[in-house]
């Protein structure tokens, strides 16, 4: 068994074991290779088992878990060993980097003996070679001033840095295959980008194999010689990466790709419904129901895998789907709309927030710790009728605080006007009215849902609020407006999806008949498919009652498809205003540049 | 870290301070005031009248208020009229006996939750965490002064393995270590069974939590056995919460002992405390409950400053 | 700072309780642990509530010539030193503890409300006030207090309604206000704010169905405790007072006499207080299973 691959799944399956003799199959015949030197990108949705596919390797899947098949690694077949020799080959011959390192990193040992830990394991050497070693290697992986920082504790580093150190670990013993899952989520772009690239580096000086597990097919495409879509636990679409990304075959690749969101794009590919549940999974072609392409033979068995074409595909239909797929580029400036039309609607001047430490008073002021930071300065914004305003930065930069400020939520100083009024200066009854005009959605669609309220309930709170006594027939309207349907009146928040929940925070927020809604990173915590039919669906609400945004995420793709205006901000100053295509096409600020670039991995 | 302690040790000393205010005013609210229960509720009003000149109880509210935290301050206490000896040597004297019982009965807890709670929570959801479980609760939810006199009747009265009580007798006529020794057993043992139940269940807990978290993934994945993980990675991080623990069962674990005194008349402050509360001697009454606060308080600050010690967050905070 | 933000002087509380029962949820299924809990807290009221329709003994009557007998036919669970009937004593006991317990813990979960509320919505300085006294008073193990107040005045059983309910609110409370806090700063609440609803409105609506499930539970825990409270009150002779009985009473005139081993004296009224609190642990860890569900 060996033609240059590192690593070789034949028919990988799991399924894990309920209760009372039930089987839920997870994976399903799963064949997959990473070659030596190569980078194999894996890719899926969350649920659809890429992740356990990477415990699948190292077997480290949960004990009620069964797995068959065949997963070579070189020409042992690591399913026939017994655990002493698995444990050998863990950490030996197979590098793993998990996604949130924080958590995977161990918070009470320092870092540098947690690295230290794996190479003298399995090289038995001495201590001091261990730390020469492990010296080496942050050296490798570019964390400057190795020998203090592998003195340090994992929540010392930052964010990026722990992954480096992780990445560190992994190569202790300069193994054949490294797994990167999901080694990115959580990072910027800027972070993602670096992150990336010295995983490039080091499967060329090492060579070995990368399977990099992800879930956003834009940030692979530059990086990885091989991609491998999953889709409810079975393989969908594989081959090499140019010929995927130049004319993708299968219905679910290529509508993946339409959902990523680009500038100038004028609508995104959204996938309707949703994954199939494991428990009940289709008999035939598992995406079939949400499918475009779909026809009755496809829920009758599954398709057969067609090795024909230029990608392997799992599609009865493949061969009709043949139209080249070539996502936009730049978009030329008459996409955007003009923005400097509308009458102006608020209007930020030298807005800055201070944030004082909640321990404050007597004690922390003998203790020594009443210093104030400052998380927002000199902050100056407009927003017109019907504009969108996206506001973009990295992770700290205050961003969300500048949202919450705008709605009156936190303390600022500076002014926020509204129409021309600034709240300050208005009466604590006309101030209330106002701040009903700007409306929020949260990111976390969880916990911004009262979970002992029921979703009527919930949509009709903003109308119960002002008075209002009869709202039933309203808030059905609202739930239809929002792409809902009304029989979820009386559920539950805990009994429906995030996409869903997103839904309702918005059906809420537009019951306030608001002017202004304040959109917090609405869909970073949903899936690319039902993102992409979120952010339609805001622009067609914003179309139809003429609603202004301020849309507020680190995604530079989703803030470019919706926004007219883009401000950039960072460290709580704005670095740069102005309009979408010509900020894009003509960035002023060296950070921006920065971001820009690093943001648009995917390219053609 | 340094900082944290300060604060920490400033918070303690305010509720310190709230604390001693609080037993001031309990003790102007006996009925008939402090020289009632120094000379009985009987008392002639000239006889009163005189003991409140001598005590200095004719002076203003707030001039007494202060004098108490001056008395405090040097460590006067009162005087017990009833026991004719001072509070403070008395409430010494018991305090040992207390600390003896209450930090071995505690080392036992701790030892067996360790052992108890390991086997727990690397069982977690199969029979042996179950079994063990069922017991914590039966421990959990039965009064100590129940087990306490359960033992009794059976290690003393029908077994005769063991001394029922009276420490004080057996240091008074033979001080040999073993015999003290043989009169603790059954109180630490009763302490103990509330103390490992209350403990052993929250480390089990926390073992298996751990043990769910993905740092043990990634050191399983370097390819270390599961007791290397348990022991190398796992239990550093779960004693973290138990030491957390150990100091926020205090007052119930204490309040337990407390009760165990008193059955198996075991001359600690709990007992003490019952004595005096029993013939009213309000000085000694509230020198106890002012030397427990100010234990408690203590016990939590050392507590707060273990914490910080084991979790590197902390230290660099 | 991290993990310090809560109190370290908060009493054990819910927390450790519920980590223990929240096993026997576990084991049990949420609604077979409610089940047990209802079943075996049924089972004690029915036999200090109906115990005298089948037990017609009274608990006073003395029976010279039959004292200090173990059971027998006649006394099912025997006499005491001076023959009074022990089940007669320990069901009139029961439901004297029951009697004091119960409005007891209603007293303190009003208080403890009221207060936790006050504390989490009123102004900053009545919460740093209230927070640093409870702290101070939580310093104090409960049962402290409750034996220098006993001290003060041989309280009778309304006195005794009045001392265990104003000593056992402030856990209680700072749970609220802890909860209360944390919940006031979620999403929801926020979005609520933004569409004008005032603190009342918040409160009313959104804090208290939310913090529901964690009131009920502790409502029932606060039932277990002054049954604990009492009979250890009692055990030490400042609770109910003699001649009247309690299980806190009985189980001590047994340990005065354990040199001539009266079991019957023993094991029944301190199973008794066992089962009780046991029940109380077993219906607020089932409720809060039950309820956690939709949080």
């Amino acid at each position: 068994m060996n033609d240059g691959s590192v690593l070789r799944l034949d028919n990988v399956s799991v399924a894990l074991r309920r209760g009372r003799g039930q089987v839920v199959p997870l994976l399903d015949q799963i064949c997959l290779a990473v070659n030596r030197g190569e980078m194999t990108a894996l890719v899926g949705e969350s649920g659809s088992g890429k992740t356990l596919t990477s415990l699948a390797v190292i077997r480290l899947l949960p004990r009620n878990a069964r797995l068959s098949g065949q997963i070579w690694l070189g020409n042992i077949d690591l399913l026939r060993l017994p655990q002493r020799d698995m444990r050998k080959i863990r950490g030996r011959d197979i590098g793993m980097v998990f996604q949130n390192p924080l958590a995977s990193l161990n918070p009470s040992v320092r870092v540098g003996a947690q690295i230290r830990e794996a190479y003298r394991l399995h090289t038995g050497e001495s201590d001091h070679a261990a730390c020469a070693r492990a010296r080496e290697l942050f050296g490798e992986v570019g964390i400057a001033n190795a020998k203090e920082r592998l003195g340090d504790y994992p929540h010392q580093f930052s964010g990026g840095m722990r992954q480096r150190a992780m990445i560190a670990m992994a190569l202790a013993c300069s193994p054949k295959l490294l797994i990167a899952d999901e080694p990115t989520s959580g990072l910027d772009a800027i972070l993602t980008r670096q992150i990336l690239s010295l995983l490039t580096r080091l499967r060329r000086e090492y060579r070995m194999g990368v399977l990099f597990i992800t879930h956003d097919l834009s940030v692979v495409q530059k990086y990885a010689d091989q991609v491998h879509v999953l889709y409810a636990g079975r393989s969908v679409e594989w081959g090499s990466s140019d010929a995927f990304f130049n004319a993708p075959r299968h219905p679910y690749s290529r509508a993946l790709l339409g959902a990523v969101p680009r500038p100038g794009q004028i609508r995104l590919t959204a996938i309707s419904g949703v994954l199939p549940d494991p428990e009940a999974m289709p008999i035939g072609c598992r995406f079939s129901p949400r499918c475009a392409y779909h026809q009755a033979e496809c829920d009758c068995r599954y398709p057969k895998i067609d090795h024909k074409g230029t990608t392997s595909v799992a599609c009865c239909r493949a061969a009709d789907i043949v139209s080249a797929h070539r996502p936009a580029g730049m978009p030329s400036p008459q996409y955007f709309r003009s923005t400097n039309d509308g009458a102006v609607l608020l209007k930020i001047d030298r807005l800055g927030v201070d944030y004082r430490h909640p321990a404050g008073g007597v004690l922390a002021a003998l203790a020594g710790r009443s210093k104030s930071l400052r998380i927002l300065d000199g902050i100056d914004l407009t927003l017109r009728h019907g504009e969108c305003l996206g506001i973009v930065g990295e992770s700290g930069s205050g961003k969300s605080t500048l949202g919450r400020a705008i709605l009156q939520m936190v303390p600022y100083h500076g002014s926020v006007a509204f129409e021309g009024m600034a709240f300050d200066r208005m009466t604590r009854s006309r101030r209330k009215m106002m701040r009903r005009r700007i409306q929020v959605v949260f990111q976390d669609p969880r916990e911004s849902l009262n979970p002992r309220m029921r979703i009527g309930d919930i949509v009709a709170e903003p109308l119960a609020l002002a008075g209002e006594r009869e709202c039933r027939e309203q808030v059905r309207r609202l739930l239809d407006r929002v792409g809902l349907h009304a029989r979820m009146l009386d559920e539950f928040p805990h009994a429906i999806s995030g996409g869903q929940a997103q839904r309702i925070a918005i059906a809420r927020a537009l019951a306030a008949k608001p002017a202004v809604i304040v959109l917090d990173e609405p869909t970073s915590s949903l899936d690319v498919s039902t993102q992409a039919a979120l952010l339609n669906l805001l622009k067609d609400l914003a179309q139809q009652d003429g609603l202004s945004y301020i849309l507020i995420s680190h995604d530079v793709a989703a803030i470019s498809y919706m926004a007219d205006t883009i401000a950039v901000l960072r460290s709580g100053r704005l670095i740069e205003v102005g309009a979408t295509a010509g900020l894009l096409a003509a960035p002023g600020a060296e950070y921006t540049r920065h971001l820009l670039a690093a943001s648009f991995l995917y390219e053609i | 870290m340094i900082r944290m302690i300060l604060t920490r040790l400033v918070s303690s000393l305010l509720t310190l301070a709230i604390l001693i205010t609080i037993v001031f005013f309990m003790a102007h609210a006996t009925p008939g005031g402090p020289a009632f229960s120094i000379l009985g509720q009987k008392a002639t009003p000239q006889a009163v009248e005189q003991l409140n000149q001598r005590l200095g109880l004719t002076a203003p509210l707030w001039r007494q208020y202060l004098m108490w935290f001056w008395h405090l301050a040097h460590g006067q206490l009162g005087y017990s009229y009833l026991l004719n000896r001072p509070v403070r040597q008395l409430v010494g004297d018991y305090m040992v006996n207390t600390l003896a019982l209450y930090a071995s009965a505690m080392l036992l807890s701790v030892i067996l939750a360790i052992v108890i709670g390991l086997i727990q929570g690397t069982t977690w959801g199969r029979w042996p965490a179950n079994l063990i479980r069922l017991l914590e609760l039966c421990f959990y939810a039965m009064p100590t002064f129940f087990i306490g006199t359960i033992m009794i009747l059976y290690f003393s009265v029908k077994w005769r393995v063991l001394p029922a009580g009276g420490i004080s007798s057996v240091r008074i006529s033979d001080p040999g270590l073993l015999d003290y020794v043989r009169h603790l057993v059954l109180p630490v043992v009763t302490v103990a069974l509330l103390g490992t139940a209350s403990l052993s269940y929250y480390f089990g807990a926390s073992v298996h939590d751990e043990l769910g978290k993905d740092y043990v993934r990634t050191a399983l994945a370097k390819g270390l056995t599961f007791r290397a993980v348990l022991f190398r990675h796992v239990l550093r991080n779960a004693l973290r919460p138990l030491v957390t623990m150990v100091g926020l069962a205090f007052p119930y674990i204490f309040t337990g002992s407390m009760m165990v005194e008193t059955v198996f008349n075991y001359p600690g402050l709990g007992y003490l405390l019952w004595r005096s509360a029993l013939s009213q001697d309000y000085p000694v009454i509230s020198g106890v409950v002012l030397l427990i606060g100010f234990l408690t308080v203590l016990g939590n600050l050392f507590a707060d400053i273990v914490n910080g010690l084991l979790d590197p967050r902390e230290r660099y905070e | 700072m991290s993990g310090m933000t809560t109190h370290p002087l908060r009493p054990l509380g819910g927390r450790l309780r519920r980590a223990i029962f929240s096993g026997v949820t576990e084991y049990l299924g949420e609604r077979g642990t409610l089940m047990a809990g209802a079943a075996l807290a049924v089972l004690v009221a029915s036999f200090c509530l109906l115990g005298p329709i089948f037990c017609r003994a009274s608990p006073y009557t003395i029976h010279v010539g039959d004292a200090f007998y173990p059971p027998s036919p006649q006394f099912l669970l025997g006499t005491d030193q001076i023959g009074r009937d022990e089940l007669a004593r320990l069901i009139a006991g029961g439901y004297t503890t029951l009697a004091v317990s119960i409005p007891a813990a209603i007293l303190a979960f009003i208080v403890g409300i009221v207060f936790g509320f006050s504390g989490a919505l009123g102004p900053i300085w009545l919460d740093k006030v209230l927070m640093r006294v409870l702290d101070a008073v939580l310093a104090l193990p409960a049962l402290i207090l409750l034996i220098f107040f006993a001290s003060l005045f041989a309280p009778s059983n309304s006195q005794l309604i009045l001392l265990l309910g104003l000593t056992s609110w402030p856990g209680l409370a700072r749970l609220v206000r802890n909860e209360a806090i944390a919940q006031r700063g979620r999403d929801f609440v926020h979005a609520s704010r933004q569409c004008g609803a005032g603190t009342f409105y918040i409160a009313w609506r959104h804090l208290l169905p939310v913090i529901a499930p964690v009131l009920v539970v502790n409502g029932t825990f606060l039932v277990g405790d002054q049954i604990l409270a009492l009979s250890a009150l009692s055990f030490l002779g400042l609770g109910i007072q003699p001649p009247d009985p309690s299980w806190g009473g009985l189980l001590q005139s047994g340990l005065n006499l354990v040199v001539v081993d009266p079991w019957w004296m023993i094991v029944p009224s301190g199973a008794m207080i066992f089962l009780s609190i046991a029940a109380t642990n077993l219906i607020g860890q089932g409720i809060l299973a039950r309820m956690g569900e939709t949080c």
